[in-house]
């Protein structure tokens, strides 16, 4: 018994599950369910199709390259059984399970923190162009020219006094 | 204007259905990835007179997997979008159980790759009639 891969979404096939489609060059393509087989007879490529793990993948949403994929093997040649290889495998199984998500999680938030700066800078962006919604140009525009006429007052006086001098 | 018929004009999906029936399945990529090397390309560029196919299989688009009755056809082929389509989609490597399984866990996934796709070069083949026309010669 073997816990097969799906052809074109990647999920596991369980005994009892799925379709075998076996090709004119009897080439074995195996599907998880209805909905993989029609994608296939309808040649939809599993890489642009945004449900597929190929996809999620190979466009970067999910970790592609890592050491903790390598436990997981096909192996042909059977293992004989040893009591002490068996529990140690299991503590194993679990351990790398626990190592890889963690490293799965690392890598989608890290994925995220790109958006996060974005939006950071859309925002100040936006607070900067349509601050006069907030705060009216015309606001204390009064004051401000009161200000320059008595400055411009001051200076005349003050150009006066020099030219007197 | 006068009112149009609304009713009777939705003819089922008997079309859709018989486009992906088993009658009708078509080479996969992958196949015809298998066909484009070069011992499989030549025994499919220089195929025996069968009169049941096309142009006696004298005429083959190695990218499309389809016969055509002369060259003529064959070049305005080489020149239509479904053509430069084919080839486009051949660029990429193509996806295998392999590829699923990586994805799925089993090994790290790396990303497939891309390589140039070339139409095939218009071989000179000799005609039918050519053929008849050696043999009358030969007669003589």
């Amino acid at each position: 018994m073997r816990v097969e891969k799906c052809y074109f979404c990647s999920s596991p096939i369980y005994p009892g599950h799925g379709i075998h489609f076996v090709r004119n060059d009897s080439k074995i393509f195996r599907f998880c369910r209805g909905k993989c087989h029609k994608a296939f007879k309808k040649k939809k490529n599993p890489r642009k199709v945004r449900w597929t793990k190929a996809f999620r993948k190979g466009a970067g949403k999910e970790l592609a390259v890592d050491n903790s994929f390598e436990f997981e093997k096909r192996r042909n040649i059977p293992v004989k059984y040893e009591r002490e290889l068996w529990q140690k495998t299991i503590t194993a199984m679990a351990r790398v399970d626990e190592i890889k998500q963690r490293r799965e999680g690392q890598h989608i938030i890290n994925r995220l923190k790109k958006g996060k700066e974005l939006r950071k800078q859309r925002d100040i962006l936006e607070v900067k162009k349509s601050i006069h919604l907030i705060k009216s140009p015309a606001a204390g525009l009064k004051e401000r020219r009161a200000e320059e006429v008595q400055v411009i007052e001051e200076q005349d006086e003050e150009m006066a006094v020099a030219e007197e001098n | 204007m006068t009112r149009q018929a609304r009713k009777r004009h939705h003819k089922g999906y008997t079309h859709i259905k018989k486009k992906y029936r088993t009658k009708r399945k078509t080479k996969d990529l992958d196949e015809i990835d298998e066909d484009l090397k070069p011992q499989h390309a030549d025994k499919l560029l220089h195929q025996k007179v069968d009169f049941d196919k096309p142009g006696s299989a004298q005429h083959y688009c190695l990218h499309c997997a389809r016969y055509f009755v002369d060259e003529g056809a064959m070049k305005a082929h080489f020149r239509q979008k479904t053509h430069k389509r084919r080839l486009k989609a051949l660029e990429m490597e193509p996806y295998t159980q392999k590829e699923a399984e990586a994805a799925a866990g089993m090994g790290s996934y790396i990303q497939p790759k891309k390589r140039a796709m070339i139409t095939q070069q218009p071989t000179q083949q000799p005609t039918e009639q050519d053929v008849t026309m050696n043999e009358a010669k030969d007669q003589t």
